[in-house]
C-alpha cells in the first residue's frame, strides 16, 4: 500500500475542508480523487505532499510515516494547475531542478534530463524558456520535472485544467500511455467525471470534505453509492420516482411493459450524433432520455407526439432523494 | 521620440558640448582640481555605498511588506513612500533637527560625511523597495511550492528561484537610487556643511563653480557625472542578465 492516510482533518477556521479521511491508494495505480470545486480534495493531495498540515491524523508513504516531513523530504513529485514553471531557467533546467539539489554528477544529470525529455515529447524544446511553449508543453514539462526526482509517489493538481479541451484530452490519454510505461503511484485530482473515468484505475469521490466513494470506474458507474455519486458522475434524470440515467430510458411508441409510462414529447435537442428528449409524463413527471439520431428517426420523434417511457432491463436505478434531503 | 529628445538627448549633449568647449586638457585641469575631485569621489563612494544598503534593506522591506502580515502595516506602506513625498530641502531640515548640533539622539552627525551618506540613505530608500515590491507580489506561491516539492530549502529557493526573478527589479531599483544619489542634493546641503575635502559632493560644486562664472567647470562636473551613471547602470544590467541566466 504506497499511500495510507488515516484519520486526517483540516480546518481552515470555520470551514471543515476535510473531515476524519481514511484513504489507501495502492502503489503503481493511477488515482483519481474527484469532486466538485471547495470539496476538499485539493486539499487532501496537498496534505499527501506536505505542503499543507492536517490538524489531525497522519499521513503514510510506502510504510514511512510522513505526517511530520517537511514537503522536501517526502520524495513526492507534484504537478500545478498552472504548471508553476521556473520562468528563467530553460526546459532542460527546470527538469534538472531536483537533480541539482541532489547533487548527482553534471553527466548523469544530462542524461536524465534527455530521458525525460525525450519521454514527454520535448526534446527538441529543451533550450528553450518555458515561456515559448505551449501550455500542453509547459505541462509536460512540468510533469517530466517532478518524474526527474525519480519519486514514490507523483501528485497531479488538476494538471489539465488550463487548457482547452482538446489539448486536455491529448494530455489525458497521453498521461495515461505514460503511466503505463513508468508505473509510479499516481494521484490526481479533477473535477471533471469524463476524465477521471477514463484515465484512472481507481475513482475517490470526495464532496464536502469527506470521501462519498471508492471504486473503480465500473463500480462507480453501475453501482453509485448515493445519489451524489450517480448524479456527479453522468447525467440523472427521474422516471416513476426513481433516478435513472438517461440513456437507460427506453422510448416506444406503445407500451413495453407494467412500468411503461405514458406522456407527451416536450423538446427534442438534438447534439451531434445523440438526441435528447424531454418528456413529460400523465403524471406530471418531467423525464430526459437520450437516444442515437437514427433510433430518433425511425421513432419519427417531435414535440407533443405521444410516447412511451420504461426503464430499459438491467439499468441502474434508485429511489430520488425527496426534494427535501 | 522628438519629445525624448527635447527633454533628454538635447541638454545632455549641451553640458558634454560646454564641457568639451575648452579642449581635452581643459576638462582634465577642471577635474584636476583637487577639491573639485575630493567632491566627486565622495558622491561617487556615497552613492554606491548607499545603494548597496539599498539593495539590501529595500528588497527585505519589500519581502516583510509583501509576505508579512503584521499590525501597522499600512502605515509603514504609507511611511516608505515619505522620502519620495516629501521636497528634498524639507527633508534636509528633518535631518537637521535629528543628526545636528542640538541633536536629541545625541548624534552630531552635522558637517561630517557621514551626513551626506544619512542623506542619500533617507531619500534613496523608496527606490528599491518599489520596484521589487510588484514584482514580488505577482511571484507566484506555486513555483516556491514546486521549487519545495523537488526538495530545495528556503534558501535555495530563494536564491536560485526567487532571486533570479527579483534581479531585474533589484537592478533597476539600485539604477535610480544610485543617480538620484549621485545628483542628490536639497537634502544633504544643511546638514553636510559643505566643507571642502570633507563633505561637499558634487552637486553643491557644480553650484559654487557656476556661482564663481565657471560654466566649464560646471559642465566638467556635470559630464563626468554623466559618465559614471552610466557606467553603473550598464555594470548593473550585466550583473543582473549573469544573475538570472545562472539561475
Amino acid at each position: 500500500m504506497s499511500i495510507e492516510v488515516s484519520g486526517v482533518n483540516k480546518r481552515y477556521g470555520d470551514f471543515v475542508a476535510l473531515e476524519d479521511i481514511n484513504l489507501t491508494i495502492p502503489t503503481g495505480q493511477l488515482t483519481a480523487l474527484l469532486g466538485p470545486s471547495g470539496g476538499g480534495k485539493t486539499t487532501l493531495l496537498r496534505v499527501i505532499a506536505g505542503l499543507e498540515t492536517p490538524d489531525s491524523g497522519s499521513v503514510v508513504i510506502e510504510g514511512k510515516d510522513a505526517t511530520s516531513l517537511p514537503v522536501q523530504k517526502r520524495n513526492v513529485g507534484f504537478v500545478f494547475q498552472h504548471y508553476a514553471a521556473f520562468k528563467h531557467l530553460s526546459v532542460a533546467k527546470n527538469v534538472a531542478f531536483g537533480l541539482e539539489i541532489r547533487k548527482r554528477p553534471r553527466a548523469e544529470i544530462a542524461a536524465k534530463v534527455e530521458e525525460l525529455l525525450e519521454l514527454v515529447h520535448l526534446s527538441q524544446f529543451a533550450n528553450r524558456l518555458p515561456s515559448q511553449l505551449s501550455g500542453g508543453q509547459r505541462q509536460r514539462m512540468a510533469l517530466a520535472r517532478a518524474l526527474a526526482i525519480e519519486p514514490s509517489v507523483l501528485l497531479l493538481d488538476e494538471p489539465f485544467g488550463a487548457l482547452d479541451a482538446k489539448v486536455r484530452k491529448e494530455l489525458r490519454d497521453w498521461l495515461r500511455r505514460l503511466h503505463d510505461e513508468v508505473h509510479v503511484t499516481t494521484v490526481f485530482v479533477t473535477h471533471d467525471q469524463e476524465e477521471a473515468l477514463e484515465v484512472a484505475d481507481e475513482i475517490v469521490v470526495v464532496n464536502q470534505g469527506g470521501i462519498e466513494q471508492i471504486g473503480t470506474p465500473e463500480q462507480l458507474y453501475d453501482e453509485p453509492a448515493n445519489d451524489f455519486v450517480m448524479s456527479f458522475l453522468g447525467d440523472v434524470t427521474t422516471l416513476g420516482g426513481a433516478l435513472i440515467r438517461p440513456h437507460d430510458v427506453e422510448v416506444t411508441p406503445s407500451p413495453i411493459s407494467e412500468h411503461s409510462l405514458e406522456g407527451t414529447v416536450s423538446r427534442v435537442l438534438r447534439i451531434g450524433f445523440e438526441v435528447r428528449l424531454t418528456v413529460l409524463t400523465d403524471d406530471g413527471e418531467v423525464v430526459t432520455a437520450e437516444l442515437t439520431r437514427t433510433h430518433a428517426r425511425a421513432l419519427q420523434l417531435e414535440e407533443g407526439v405521444n410516447v412511451f417511457v420504461t426503464p430499459s432491463p438491467g439499468a441502474y436505478t434508485m429511489p430520488a432523494p425527496s426534494p427535501a434531503a | 521620440m522628438l519629445w525624448f529628445s527635447l527633454l533628454v538627448l538635447i541638454p545632455l549633449v549641451a553640458v558634454i558640448i560646454t564641457a568639451s568647449s575648452g579642449g581635452w586638457s581643459a576638462f582634465a585641469h577642471q577635474l584636476g582640481n583637487e577639491q573639485t575631485a575630493s567632491a566627486i569621489w565622495l558622491t561617487i563612494r556615497a552613492a554606491i555605498v548607499v545603494t548597496l544598503i539599498n539593495v539590501v534593506v529595500g528588497t527585505v522591506i519589500a519581502w516583510v511588506l509583501v509576505r508579512d502580515k503584521f499590525w501597522g502595516k499600512g502605515l509603514l506602506e504609507v511611511i516608505i513612500d515619505i522620502p519620495f513625498a516629501l521636497p528634498t530641502i524639507v527633508a534636509g531640515l528633518v535631518l537637521l533637527s535629528l543628526y545636528g548640533t542640538s541633536s536629541p539622539l545625541g548624534l552630531h552627525w552635522a558637517n561630517t560625511s557621514m551626513s551626506v551618506y544619512l542623506a542619500l540613505a533617507f531619500v534613496t530608500l523608496p527606490f528599491v523597495v518599489r520596484m521589487v515590491q510588484p514584482v514580488l507580489e505577482e511571484l507566484d506561491a506555486d513555483v516556491e511550492e514546486a521549487a519545495a516539492s523537488l526538495g530545495a530549502s528556503r534558501f535555495t529557493t530563494f536564491r536560485r528561484i526567487i532571486l533570479p526573478s527579483l534581479a531585474p527589479a533589484i537592478a533597476a531599483g539600485a539604477a535610480l537610487s544610485f543617480a538620484r544619489g549621485m545628483g542628490e542634493y536639497g537634502s544633504l546641503v544643511l546638514l553636510s556643511g559643505n566643507l571642502p575635502f570633507k563633505s561637499e559632493v558634487a552637486s553643491v560644486r557644480i553650484l559654487s563653480a557656476i556661482e564663481n562664472d565657471n560654466p566649464e567647470g560646471a559642465a566638467a562636473i556635470a559630464a563626468m557625472l554623466l559618465v559614471v551613471s552610466l557606467l553603473v547602470i550598464v555594470v548593473l544590467d550585466l550583473v543582473q542578465r549573469r544573475m538570472v541566466r545562472r539561475g
